[in-house]
């Protein structure tokens, strides 16, 4: 059963996913969020060696979608569309995990 | 905000996960309690946060910051709602996209799924209830402080590494707070207050009831 204002919700959620590309291409020159750098960014940045970063930085590769991307879409068109791609899959994962969530709560 | 893993020593994530685990708890028996009306609105708010998430915002300077979307959550439904949508949202996205740690997991729900929230909230709530402003009024500036205080508290956490033990975010408090508290005063803070009343504006509208009931509640104890 969903109510008017939760339809009216998803239509907004279809649309920000359609959208999603504006939030790449309006920072495209531009670095990550202040303390988002990866190691050798930072390292370089302060001039020297950050030996437990290192060590903790991979503490996980097993992204499928790193950066909301598929990995080598490079330029601004495949770029868009590995982000349009990302945002469909983590709504869908995101919802899935939500009703386990709700499922394990209410039994 | 979403604190990368590397950035905090063992120690201080941790201490987090040590932090967040009764609150985890607590959330979850909070979201027993989730009537079933309200199941699919707090799955498209949850949906919704994943995705304000990916609209990077220039900041003056050079990097990014994004809006969060839990005090509209807080708002509409409660702050516990939060909490339980951004601890799902934050796991995905380390765990799918690579954004923040998952070392750090703890840490970036405490900050985005427990302080924005709840600060968000007892701000809009306080601004509503206690001064009588508008309740869209009230959500906006409750939403503009909730982050700015969840990105300077995720600037404390970095900034307090190299005290606690070096190798880790080299940024000293004197750099990273100011560093987050700026990006999310500027460009994360005005955003969130817009959209928050925007969506706040609407719903009044379109289901005044959702606020009439909880007021109601509210009263009842």
């Amino acid at each position: 059963m969903m109510d008017r204002l939760t339809k009216t919700l998803l239509v907004v959620v279809a649309a920000l996913i359609i959208l999603s590309p504006i939030g790449i291409l309006l920072v495209w020159n531009y670095s990550d969020a202040w303390g988002e750098w990866d190691v050798s960014t930072v390292e370089h940045m302060v001039g020297q060696k950050l030996p437990g970063m290192e060590k903790l930085a991979n503490a996980w590769n097993h992204a499928v979608l790193p950066d909301y991307n598929v990995p080598g879409w490079e330029d601004k068109l495949h770029a868009s569309i590995g982000y349009i791609i990302s945002a469909v899959v983590g709504v869908a994962v995101v919802l899935a995990v939500y009703y386990i969530l709700v499922r394990l709560a209410a039994s | 905000m979403h604190i990368p893993d590397g950035y905090l020593g063992p120690y201080t994530f941790g201490f987090f996960y040590a932090v967040m685990i009764p609150i985890w708890y607590r959330a979850f028996k909070w979201l027993k309690k989730l009537r079933p009306q309200q199941v699919p609105l707090l799955g498209v708010l949850t949906a919704f946060a994943f995705l304000v998430m990916m609209y990077n915002m220039p900041v003056p300077g050079g990097t990014t910051a994004h809006i969060v979307g839990g005090t509209i959550i807080a708002v509409l439904i409660d702050p516990w709602a939060a909490t339980v949508a951004l601890t799902i949202v934050l796991l995905i996205q380390a765990l799918f996209f690579g954004d923040g740690g998952i070392t750090a997991y703890a840490a970036n729900v405490f900050n985005m799924g427990v302080v924005l929230p709840f600060v968000g909230y007892y701000t809009y709530r306080f601004l509503n209830r206690k001064l009588g402003l508008s309740e869209v009024l009230s959500s906006g500036i409750g939403a503009y402080v909730g982050i700015v205080t969840a990105a300077t508290v995720a600037g404390i956490e970095l900034g307090i590494q190299p005290y606690i033990q070096p190798g880790y975010c080299p940024y000293k408090l004197s750099v990273s707070v100011p560093a987050m508290a700026i990006a999310h005063l500027v460009t994360a803070g005005p955003a969130a207050a817009v959209v928050t009343a925007a969506v706040v504006w609407y719903v009044k509208k379109s289901r005044p009831d959702l606020f009439e009931m909880r007021t109601i509640m509210k009263s009842r104890g």
